[in-house]
């Protein structure tokens, strides 16, 4: 019997994972892929607890808005890398230290 | 009437004012004139002075004996209540001595125009030459004692100026420099007497002092009872003028201090003992300006000093002046008797001349001593100017011939009157004038002087005989080595041309320049001038003008017997002299023992001052300069270290400890901040990875605690 436990011990596995990648890859895309980890990670636990919401789905709910919204910000985050590019002839963010001025 | 006095005497102010500005006025003009050698400076000097003698003789034709002082006067400063006048005093004596500096001055301009016309500073001569006779023509008519004193002092610096007028020679800068000290010394008494004439009598005006009636014949020297502490009485002398009812009334103990400045004063710039030793080194100046010194000008002044004051001495003091002035005068001719240098004999005769001068002011003999300060002054000049043809010449052969002689030595000299006749002619009558003999105008006043001194020690006891004795012994030693000088110089053979026979010889008595004023000297020398009858000085016209007269009336034996007595032996003495010397044996007299050493050294007076005097000043000096520039330059640079240590030490505070601080406070600031620095590199992902640290941390601590 898969327990919420797992679930959430899954999620937080991913959560992780995606949280490692974010700080430890040097290309702005895999860095992308860690936020879409974490972000699946959010709604793997969104789904696990909709199960003590039988009557509305609320989690479920909550988790396909989280996709498209996830959809959405990946397009608008993949025109900014494309647009970073294009100025900085790399995506690697340790190089783009412009913020620091 | 009064006004045409008045207007009378404001004319003859204007002439000696005229007379007196005259070579000042050549002084300013000489000193302007571009180079240092023009023939011009001589003549503006030689004018200048030349006009002062006219205006003098036209001054002293209006003043001498008309009974009738001129004296006016300005007002010079204000001190308070105290007003000074200026102003010019013309009496019997002023004017002649008005009349004799510029007359004495006249020739030896003249003379100097040829002597020093091959001196390369001829102008910065004659400047200062017309300055020493302005200085003392000043002198003469000052009418307050703060001018006279200003004057004394012009005096003294002004001859300081020429005896080293040579002044790249060694000896001249140390004779200038002796004379210079000593006349200190006598100024110092000078104004310590004029201070106490002033607390005494409230006023420098020379004429109220001694002239007429004057203030100090007024005052006197009383014994006045003074009450002591209530009950004992006592008697103590003061000094009182009576004038003022008594309301100034000094200790007796002040005039004496007074007599003691003048007399310091006198002996300092007439060359009295103790203080004489410098005029025998003053012969290191010019011969003409020796001539200018032991004439008219600067030893005159001494004895000037005496008649203008000669009312404020009392018996005892007037003895202590006679004894002094023997004592010189015999001192120095006594010393005259070995010396070998031709200048150095002439200036001890002018000492001893002057010791006779002094003693005559002793024994009041006043007018007798300004005669013989008259006489002297045409005589002595005559000789030096002589003197200084001679020792030209004399330089003439050293300098043809290479010789490593002194051209000043006499026992170099001999066989000049056929070359020199005309100046050996001069000089006989001016050495017989010396000596005193009759026809001469010397014989006039030394006979008065010596016969005044037998009339004064009548009536004295029996120590005070010894006076007029030595004066008497001094007269034949004079006779002597005027005799010595005249026969090495002019008589028998040159001895030059013993030691070195073949020398080159062509010399001359020199062109007018010389002559004329010789010629003009030897004029005063005779008797003619002062008196009609050659062997009477009662008739001498210069008695007719002092009031002090004495022994004027043949009235004793000494008037007779005295001249007589004297001559003859004189006579003798200098025929004795003539038969040793004639001979030119190089050394009739043998050459040492006592008295030859006391002679030839002086009476080592210089010696002794030395000694006594100048090494103690001398180690006085060098150890005030030790301690100067080891114990007050040491405490000086000692504070200086110490500053400096002080300095070093908070520069070293500064540097380290709040520099160090300060440093410290930047190092950890930025240490600090390049901490913080690192987080805040720009890396998106850095930034993630400390805010996670942090959360992590945060939660850690929050398990733990």
């Amino acid at each position: 019997m898969i327990s919420l436990t797992d679930f959430l011990l899954v999620s937080a596995a991913l959560f992780c994972i995606g949280l490692y990648m974010i700080v430890s890859k040097h290309n702005a895309i895999q860095i992308l892929i860690g936020i879409e980890l974490m972000l699946n990670a959010a709604n793997l636990n969104l789904v696990a607890f909709g199960k003590y919401d039988k009557l509305n789905n609320g989690g479920q709910m909550f988790a396909l808005f989280a996709i498209v919204l996830a959809a959405a910000t990946t397009a608008v985050a993949l025109a900014i890398i494309l647009n970073v590019y294009k100025k900085y002839k790399t995506i690697d963010p340790d190089r783009i230290d412009k913020l620091r001025d | 009437m009064n006004n045409f006095l008045q207007a009378i005497d404001t004319l003859t102010i204007k002439f000696a004012l005229t007379a007196v500005l005259l070579p000042l006025l050549a002084f300013v003009f000489n000193f302007l004139l571009p180079g240092r050698k023009s023939k011009l400076a001589g003549w503006i000097s030689t004018v200048a002075i030349l006009f002062s003698a006219v205006l003098s003789v036209s001054v002293f034709a209006k003043v001498w004996n008309t009974g009738h002082v001129v004296h006016q006067q300005v007002i010079w400063f204000t001190i308070s209540n105290t007003v000074v006048y200026a102003g010019v005093l013309l009496n019997n004596l002023s004017a002649l001595m008005l009349l004799l500096v510029p007359v004495i001055a006249l020739p030896v301009h003249i003379y100097s125009t040829a002597y020093m016309k091959h001196d390369g500073n001829l102008n910065r001569y004659f400047a200062y030459l017309s300055l020493f006779c302005f200085s003392m023509l000043a002198l003469v008519v000052a009418d307050n004692l703060v001018l006279f004193y200003a004057f004394w002092e012009l005096v003294g610096f002004s001859s300081y100026l020429l005896v080293g007028f040579w002044f790249t020679r060694d000896k001249a800068v140390q004779a200038n420099k002796k004379a210079f000290i000593m006349n200190r010394i006598g100024d110092i008494g000078l104004l310590t007497a004029i201070i106490i004439l002033f607390t005494m009598f409230h006023t420098f005006d020379i004429e109220k002092l001694f002239g007429a009636g004057n203030l100090v014949s007024k005052s006197t020297t009383i014994t006045a009872k003074v009450i002591l502490t209530g009950h004992a009485t006592t008697y103590s002398s003061s000094w009182i003028l009576f004038a003022n009812s008594g309301n100034t009334a000094l200790p007796i103990i002040w005039q004496y201090i007074a007599f003691a400045g003048i007399f310091l004063a006198v002996a300092a710039k007439s060359a009295q003992f103790p203080l004489h030793t410098w005029l025998p080194d003053a012969m290191e100046g010019p011969t003409s300006v020796s001539a200018l010194i032991h004439a008219a000008t600067m030893v005159a002044a001494g004895v000037f000093l005496l008649a203008r004051v000669y009312p404020l001495f009392n018996d005892t003091e007037l003895t202590i002046l006679a004894v002094i002035g023997c004592f010189t005068a015999f001192m120095a001719a006594s010393i005259a008797l070995t010396q070998t240098d031709l200048k150095r004999i002439l200036a001890y005769s002018t000492i001893s001349q002057l010791g006779y001068m002094v003693m005559a002011m002793g024994i009041g003999a006043y007018t007798s001593s300004l005669f013989h300060l008259v006489t002297h002054a045409f005589f002595k000049c005559l000789l030096f100017l002589v003197a200084g043809i001679v020792i030209h010449q004399m330089q003439h052969i050293k300098e043809d011939n290479q010789l490593d002689i002194d051209p000043q030595n006499i026992n170099n000299m001999g066989g000049l009157r056929k070359k020199l006749p005309f100046t050996f002619i001069v000089a006989i009558i001016g050495g017989l004038a010396l000596i005193g003999l009759p026809f001469t105008s010397g014989f006039l006043s030394k006979d008065s002087i010596l016969i005044q001194s037998f009339q004064w020690t009548d009536g004295r006891s029996g120590v005070f005989k010894l006076v007029p004795i030595v004066a008497l012994l001094t007269t034949w030693l004079t006779a002597f080595y005027v005799t010595r000088l005249i026969v090495k110089v002019f008589f028998g053979e040159l001895r030059l041309l013993h030691i070195k026979p073949g020398i080159k010889l062509h010399l001359s008595d020199g062109n007018w320049q010389y002559k004329l004023p010789l010629a003009f000297l030897v004029i005063g020398c005779v008797f003619s001038l002062f008196s009609i009858n050659p062997f009477l000085y009662e008739q001498a016209w210069i008695f007719k003008g002092f009031a002090a007269n004495g022994g004027l009336e043949r009235e004793n034996v000494y008037h007779s017997l005295v001249p007589i007595g004297v001559n003859i032996l004189s006579v003798l003495v200098m025929y004795a002299a003539y038969a040793v010397y004639v001979k030119r044996k190089a050394n009739p007299f043998p050459q040492k023992g006592v008295l030859f050493n006391l002679s030839f050294n002086a009476w080592y007076f210089d010696a002794i001052y030395n000694q006594i005097i100048v090494k103690p000043v001398l180690v006085l000096s060098r150890f005030a300069f030790w301690f100067d520039r080891r114990v007050i330059d040491g405490f000086v640079n000692l504070l200086a270290k110490a500053g400096l240590t002080l300095a070093k030490l908070s520069a070293w505070t500064d540097r380290y400890i709040v520099d160090g601080f300060l440093h410290l406070l930047v190092e950890i600031v930025r240490i600090i901040s390049s901490f913080f620095r690192v987080f805040q590199a720009g890396k998106v992902q850095y930034y993630l990875f400390s805010m996670l640290v942090i959360i992590l941390a945060l939660f850690i601590l929050k398990i733990v605690i």
